[in-house]
């Protein structure tokens, strides 16, 4: 175990290691500069406010330079926010994100796993058919118009919760059942398919023929099995909630990560485009060694040892 | 597995989810007797450090919050600020400012050396700010930005601790307007050295002296206040308490926002701006902000000047801005934005009007594109139209590329091209472009700001329109006729006729943007150029 660990570990610093080679030299490509007033800059200024960012450089130059900031803590400094080091903006903006990205996943595979397993237990009668329609219209709709929909609806007309803010945990409802119904609708078919089948196999037929009460049968033996295929699914869902949603957090105007990633790039700000990229990697490359390590708890059949990927 | 936990963890959310709605109605409304404005921005304060500040939203709040030599009044009218006193020598090339005493938020006093001290700050390529280019003019600001030369070496001295002396290389007609932007305000020292690098990224690591001070502003988050400065030297016609800012990036919510009287102030997308546009509170304001084509004249087709005119007449200007734009946006007169400068009470853009250059006309362009392409011996054009890749960007050149294909008929095929902000920057300035959507913003209320792009030698002038009786204009606004308000109007008036009557560029609409404004809030100024808003005078009218 503790082998495999230490390799899975080495493997993640290379991954991390390509990811940023790979992200530094495509972000070097995009045309422009960072600068947001470059519209209006004549070609001398510009020349020599890349001197004054060291952006005269050659790009392997200032690869080196990064690398070697990164190496130390180092992420750089934002062109959009000037001054503000990208550690900063990440981490005071990260926590809006990943509560919600938590929140709605935890809501999502929780309603998730009671409308697949109740849809799968009565399948095939008007149960299955309404937890069936459910998970499409959760899976097809776009989060944002239920965004938007919620909001309308629930806040301005009925006034339950906040229109948008961001203060306590009321401000949080709304958001994370817009991101959370996506979740939910996935977590429902994989939990229905998954259960289908193992409702029709043999120690199930024999858990009855003991006398099992039904619902022991589920909790104890059907749900356990079904849940192995929902584990990789929930991993890079939970990172790509956790890393924010632009569209939801500008909805409800939560101070999350999700825009400052699209107008980093929009605006060439390459310290932030670099830092978010980062972290999103990290947050994947962990989450897979844990989605990994999970299936050795839910499932003894795989076993970590023997399994040299 | 811990299912068991799961499940309660997630019974936990929703008991706790329902319990929260019901206690969610909260009373909380502010006490009546404050003076509160709730306003909205649509995106975050970036910076606070005027030397380095670069976007509206930062701008805004430093002229809130800072005073500098002048302030802005309605329609950009100079108004005091910390300057009591104005002298001006006779060759117009010395100012000097005896200044009124005043106080920092900390309690320093705010003296001339503040302002030398911040100028010189500002101009330093150390700094690396991106408004520098706006001293040029001042004595030798160039060689310093330049590296030529150090930052004391300044046309600007501090004579006392209340008297402030600028010489300028050139005269500057509209040098008093700049006054009135954040660049030129005054910054302590004291504060910008002992902050460091962490000057103007939070409200606490900075001192004003203007109507507001900032507090609750953590560099990156969404809401901030401004609160009424009492130090500061004209604080008796402050009649805010304090302004909340939030910041809502969807239009839907800040409306939803102002329908509930949690914001006084609403900006709208142009869809909402159409069903609300009879409302009483519904309001555009005009932006000195003109879109236009610039045409590739280094391409022989566009160097006709009947194929450029056909072009631009091809276009129905009034059906783009309220069919497709439909956010307030009106059709440019011209280059130059109107509401922008007037002289003796007459608007530049209406005086510089010329009919020809953006009207829409069908049978005309038919014809003169006739006659230009038998000029030129073609007999089919395919022009690549370089646009930004917003939506609304894309919008208009959709709007754009089938008024000129079906008015046209089939010897042009335009190929729309719509590319990020920053890569349409850059093919315009390398000059791969057929015709591109360009925009241009003024920093001041002068036509000069937007007329300069155009002369033969400017970095912005992407097309390379080149006209001598033009160039020579604006020189004349800049030198002999600088020190003569009504000549120099002529010169500047002359100049734009003639970049219309030659097409050398084809204006098309000038941007607003829809807002709505609660009735109750009286005394907000507002300004196209430069700086925006100045709540100074503002107060709640209940």
């Amino acid at each position: 175990m503790k082998k495999y660990l230490l390799k899975r570990i080495l493997y993640m610093a290379l991954t991390l290691f390509l990811v940023a080679t790979i992200t530094f030299f495509l972000m070097k490509l995009m045309p422009g500069t960072p600068y947001s007033n470059q519209e209006k800059m004549t070609p001398q200024q510009i020349k020599i406010m890349n001197q004054q960012y060291g952006l005269d450089k050659p790009v392997w130059l200032q690869y080196i330079f990064y690398i070697g900031g990164m190496l130390h803590g180092d992420m750089g400094t934002s062109f959009q926010f000037s001054n503000q080091p990208v550690s900063y903006l990440i981490s005071s903006r990260i926590g809006a994100s990943a509560q919600l990205g938590v929140q709605a996943m935890i809501f999502g595979v929780f309603f998730g796993i009671i409308v697949g397993s109740v849809a799968a237990v009565y399948r095939n009668t008007w149960v299955d058919t309404t937890a069936t329609i459910v998970s499409i219209i959760g899976k097809s709709v776009p989060n944002f118009v239920l965004a938007v929909l919620l909001q309308y609806y629930i806040s301005l007309k009925l006034g339950w919760f906040p229109i948008a803010d961001w203060g306590g945990f009321e401000y949080t409802i709304l958001p994370t059942i817009a991101l959370g119904v996506g979740p939910l609708a996935e977590t429902a078919r994989f939990i229905r398919t998954g259960m289908v089948d193992v409702l029709n196999s043999d120690y199930i037929e024999l858990a009855r023929a003991k006398g099992l009460n039904k619902f022991g049968i589920i909790y104890h033996h059907a749900l356990r099995n079904s849940l192995i295929p929902l584990v990789t699914l929930i991993g890079p869902y939970t990172v790509a909630l956790m890393t924010g949603s632009m569209v939801i957090e500008n909805i409800f105007s939560i101070p999350g990560i999700g825009e400052q990633y699209v107008k980093s790039i929009q605006t060439n700000d390459y310290p932030t485009i670099m830092g978010v990229t980062m972290l999103f990697c990290f947050g994947l490359v962990l989450i897979i060694l844990f989605t990994d390590i999970i299936y050795g708890i839910i499932d003894p059949r795989i076993r970590l040892n023997g399994n040299e990927d | 597995m811990k299912l068991k936990k799961f499940a309660t963890a997630g019974a936990v959310m929703a008991v706790s989810a329902l319990t929260l709605a019901a206690c969610g109605s909260k009373s909380s409304s502010d006490a009546q007797s404050k003076q509160v404005l709730h306003w909205t921005e649509s995106s975050e304060l970036p910076s606070m450090d005027l030397s380095k500040a670069t976007d509206v939203v930062s701008f805004d709040t430093l002229n809130n919050t800072m005073e500098g030599l002048y302030r802005l009044g309605k329609d950009a009218k100079i108004e005091p600020g910390l300057a009591k006193e104005t002298h001006v020598s006779d060759d117009g090339l010395t100012y000097t400012f005896d200044l009124r005493k005043s106080k920092w938020s900390n309690g320093d006093d705010v003296t001339a050396k503040d302002f030398v001290y911040s100028w010189q700050r500002t101009v330093d390529p150390a700094t690396s700010s991106q408004y520098a280019y706006l001293f040029d003019g001042v004595k030798n600001a160039e060689a310093v930005m330049n590296g030529k030369m150090k930052p004391s070496a300044l046309g600007v001295k501090a004579d006392g601790d209340y008297k402030l002396v600028v010489t300028l290389d050139k005269k500057l007609p509209y040098f008093k307007l700049l006054m009135g932007f954040p660049s030129f305000f005054p910054q302590n020292q004291k504060v910008v050295e002992k902050s460091g690098n962490k000057y103007g990224t939070t409200s606490k690591d900075m001192v004003y002296n203007g109507p507001f001070k900032l507090t609750k502003w953590t560099g990156s988050n969404l809401s901030w206040v401004a609160q009424k400065n009492n130090n500061y030297w004209d604080k008796k016609n402050v009649k805010l308490d304090s302004i909340s800012f939030k910041v809502n990036k969807s239009n839907s919510t800040s409306y939803n926002l102002y329908k509930t009287n949690k914001l006084d102030a609403a900006s709208l997308s142009s869809e909402q701006a159409k069903q609300l546009k009879n409302d009483k509170e519904f309001l555009t304001r005009k932006n000195a902000s003109t879109f236009y084509f610039q045409y590739n004249q280094t391409k022989k087709e566009f160097q006709n000047k009947k194929i450029r005119q056909a072009l631009s007449m091809a276009i129905n200007r009034e059906q783009l801005v309220n069919k497709v734009l439909g956010d307030g946006s009106s059709v440019s007169k011209g280059l130059v934005s109107k509401g922008l400068a007037k002289n003796h009470g007459k608007d530049f853009a209406d005086e510089a009007y010329v009919k020809s250059g953006v009207e829409y006309n069908k049978a005309e362009a038919k014809k003169l594109w006739a006659e230009g392409m038998k000029e030129i011996g073609q007999t089919h054009l395919d022009i690549n139209l370089l646009s930004d890749d917003s939506d609304k960007a894309k919008d208009t050149t959709e709007f754009i590329q089938s008024s000129i294909e079906s008015t046209l008929g089939k010897s042009v095929t335009v190929h729309a091209q719509n590319v990020p902000f920053k890569t349409r920057l850059t093919r315009s300035e390398q000059g791969n472009f057929d015709m591109v959507i360009s925009a241009w913003g003024a920093d001041f209320a002068d036509p000069i700001s937007f007329l300069d792009l155009f002369t033969s030698n400017n970095s912005q002038n992407d097309g390379e329109w080149k006209n001598a009786e033009y160039d020579k204009l604006i020189q004349a606004s800049k030198t002999t006729d600088a020190g003569n308000t009504d000549k120099r109007w002529d010169d500047l008036v002359k100049a734009e006729k003639i970049l219309a009557t030659e097409q050398g560029i084809s204006p098309l609409y000038q941007q607003s943007t829809a807002w709505m404004v609660k009735s109750k809030v009286k005394g907000i100024i507002y300004n196209s150029a430069g700086v925006n808003y100045n709540f100074k005078n503002t107060y709640i009218k209940e």
